[in-house]
């Protein structure tokens, strides 16, 4: 087996992870403007959900879905009982980031006292192994990755072709134009909350999919390489998101292998660092910027 | 797609992001500051439990401070130490230097009467000398090495240090006959201590460390880390990993081995309930069982001593949760000890200040001709009232301080059968691991 495109398919596994987050991440940034910091804990509370059902009987599936509608109405509910009211007194970026650092203590927090620090499980069947060229998959990475694609067809889909979609791109772009043209932004601004944390739920179960034993605060250890995924990639772009999702994945899996695993944040920080230096606008915003203008 | 949004802002986001975040990453308590509260002289007399409560290592908090509420529940039942009640307080280090030290510093301000403390662990190079300087007399259950020969007035060990450990580890590979390993070890600072013996124990008994990794806990898979050890072919692997990093890791291993598990000699921290259950479940307890064991301090739960803490701590389900996990637990023992030692210790000096009874430890644990032996608080305290000189058995077996304040126990290989009930699988001597050292 070449080790090389070993570890490359092992990092297509954790980008697929990755982009789901960063998508959602990003998508609530350009529409809401909020540097969302709590998205790992919202992520954990999608990832208890899911457990949740899951125990009660229900299918790694419906649990899922479950997962999806508790982080997607927690999101909804924290930014009309939280975000908006602080935007309302005029809060600014600086400000709403350590408001969302506040309140990622206190969910984590409440989750641990509520849940507690052991690990928890999915019951889940692994499936068989898999072999593609060099790389090798079980059942349950192919399940992550083709819910990831799914995931990244349907937000392809909202966006680009529905009523919705292009509301949220107008809201994004200037939301004072877009109210000015008709558009109710807080509606819209309340279904790119419901989206995004959707996704975000999402991850938080495909995470708790892919790792055997995971607790509350494994959300949280994920966050810094969504941001820096989400960055790379261009803030505010979910096809950036996930081109920055396979970068980083990628990249932290060759370095796990072929180094050690406790480099991978050190990448990940890297990369973010040289793309802040050479690159501040993220992979992919030069490459909209053309097609827009071609537009 | 082509979302944009505010575009003024697009290049001060990605360094607010990284601000942002690592001020998440870091978030630290604040501490309070006054006077070292340990002076007071009425309400009960508090011993703190200083560990990990939070965060990946969660658990070594609840199997520490079930040895003081053990300890407090039949010191109390005996009368008290000299008019006071004794109470557990527990002090979450959150398995950060950092965080311990505020831990520490506020306890040291908010806590009356604070007479001394089991801990800390971990955490303790940055700790510890927070404590000494505040004259709190420690019973640590820290494996680090830096306090093999310290010179620390008021720092005191039960249990082996992890440099111990390491070479217990390799002394049991040596015994099973293997001789190429592999060494997989979390990223922290508790498991990272018994590492260099262990590679220059095994290395000296003839072995070869083919691969030597670290895992940082919480990463979404550790599968490019799992080939790389299945390329090495191992017969070994040793490790200390959190519950959750280890299920993954080594749920990923098997997967990659076509399903064949490779032997795993633990260090102590993995020999856990939570640790027991996140494996179990990742790859089976027959696989478990047949090639896991983990080396720990051996305190035979047997003896008068033992059968007093077990029956104090089978006793005490108000405080302590499911408290038969923890009856042959050495830590857990060691711990309880520490609490009744401190607490004859104060007895024996007339004073519940550890500044000054602490010097009364080492004439407590110490043997000597014409001594009483006790094996339990309310022995020692009948004893000390009528004027006896003595000597307190722990639960965990003899306590035998040295020059430095350290104390030597022979390891035993533990797993768990296929049902999840604990096994010994055998001993490994104090003498052969001195010798090892040598």
């Amino acid at each position: 087996m070449n080790p090389f495109i070993q570890y490359v398919g092992f990092g297509i596994v954790t980008a697929a992870i990755l982009a789901i987050a960063a998508v959602g991440f990003t998508l609530q940034y350009a529409v809401t403007n909020v540097l969302n910091l709590a998205y790992g804990a919202i992520m954990s509370i999608g990832a208890l959900a899911a457990y949740a059902a899951n125990s009660a009987g229900a299918s790694i599936w419906l649990a899922l879905v479950a997962g999806a509608a508790s982080s997607a109405v927690v999101s909804v509910v924290l930014s009309r009982a939280v975000f908006e009211p602080f935007r309302r007194r005029g809060l600014q970026m600086f400000g709403m980031v350590i408001v969302t650092i506040a309140l990622d203590l206190f969910i984590s927090n409440g989750l641990l006292i509520l849940a507690g620090s052991n690990p928890f499980s999915y019951n889940a069947q692994a499936g068989g192994t898999y072999h593609f060229v060099h790389m090798i998959f079980t059942g349950e990475q192919l399940a992550v990755i083709g819910i990831a694609l799914v995931a990244m067809v349907g937000v392809r889909v909202v966006l680009q072709w529905t009523r919705l979609g292009r509301a949220m791109r107008a809201t994004a772009a200037d939301e004072n134009l877009a109210r000015v043209c008709g558009i109710n932004t807080q509606l819209v601004k309340d279904a790119a909350w419901l989206l995004s944390g959707a996704l975000c739920g999402v991850a938080g179960v495909v995470l708790g999919l892919s790792v055997s034993g995971w607790t509350v605060s494994t959300g949280d250890g994920l966050l810094i390489t969504v941001v820096a995924a989400a960055i790379v990639g261009g803030i505010g772009q979910p096809y950036g998101a996930i081109l920055g999702a396979l970068l980083l994945g990628v990249a932290t899996s060759l370095v796990g292998g072929f180094f050690n695993s406790s480099y991978t944040d050190i990448t990940a920080f890297t990369i973010l660092i040289l793309f802040l230096i050479f690159r501040p606008t993220g992979l992919f915003s030069g490459v909209v910027k053309r097609r827009d203008v071609v537009v | 797609m082509g979302i944009q949004s505010g575009s003024r802002h697009l290049k001060t986001v990605g360094a607010l992001g990284t601000i942002a975040v690592a001020l998440a990453a870091c978030g630290s308590q604040g501490s309070g500051s006054s006077a070292n509260g340990s002076g007071g002289q009425s309400g009960p007399v508090t011993i703190g439990s200083f560990s990990t409560y939070t965060g990946p290592n969660a658990s070594l908090g609840p199997e520490q401070i079930a040895g003081c509420y053990t300890a407090a529940l039949l010191i109390n039942k005996a009368g008290g130490v000299l008019g006071h009640q004794a109470a557990c307080q527990a002090i979450d280090d959150r398995g950060d230097p950092a965080d311990g030290v505020a831990a520490a510093t506020k306890a040291l301000a908010t806590t009356s009467n604070f007479a001394g403390t089991l801990g800390p662990g971990g955490q303790a190079t940055a700790v510890a000398p927070v404590f000494e300087k505040a004259k709190i007399t420690m019973f640590a259950d820290s494996g680090d090495s830096a306090f093999n020969h310290t010179t620390d007035t008021y720092f005191w060990r039960i249990t082996p240090p992890d440099s111990s450990a390491g070479y217990a580890m390799a002394l049991w590979a040596q015994h099973l006959g293997y001789t190429r390993g592999v060494a997989v070890f979390g990223e922290t600072t508790t498991a990272q201590t018994s590492v260099p013996t262990l590679l220059r124990g095994f290395k000296k008994l003839g072995g070869n460390m083919v691969l030597t990794k670290l895992l940082v806990p919480g990463a979404p898979s550790y599968q490019s880390v799992a080939a790389s050890v299945v390329a090495a072919h191992p017969q070994v692997i040793f490790t200390e990993t959190d519950p959750q990093t280890a299920a993954t890791f080594f749920k990923e291993l098997l997967q990659l081995n076509n399903g064949k598990a490779i032997p795993i000699v633990g260090t102590q921290p993995t020999y856990t309930p939570q640790w027991q259950s996140a494996m179990g479940k990742a790859i089976g307890n027959a696989n478990l069982s047949a090639n896991y064991v983990a080396l720990q301090p051996y305190a035979p739960p047997q003896g008068k001593a033992y059968l007093v803490f077990n029956a104090g701590l089978l006793s005490d389900k108000k405080q302590i949760s499911n408290p038969s996990q923890w009856s042959a637990d050495p830590y857990t023992m060691t711990d309880y000890d520490g609490t009744i030692v401190m607490a004859l210790a104060m007895l024996k000096a007339h004073s519940i200040q550890p500044q000054v009874y602490n010097s009364a430890v080492m004439d407590i644990t110490r043997p000597g001709p014409g001594k009483t032996l006790v094996y339990s608080f309310a022995e020692g305290k009948a004893a000390l009232a009528k004027g006896k000189s003595i000597q307190y058995i722990g639960a965990g077996g003899i306590i035998e301080f040295n020059q430095w304040h350290n104390n030597s126990q022979p390891f035993s290989a533990v797993g768990y059968t296929t049902s999840s009930a604990s096994r010994i699988a055998g001993i490994v001597s104090a003498p052969q691991v001195a010798q090892l050292a040598r």
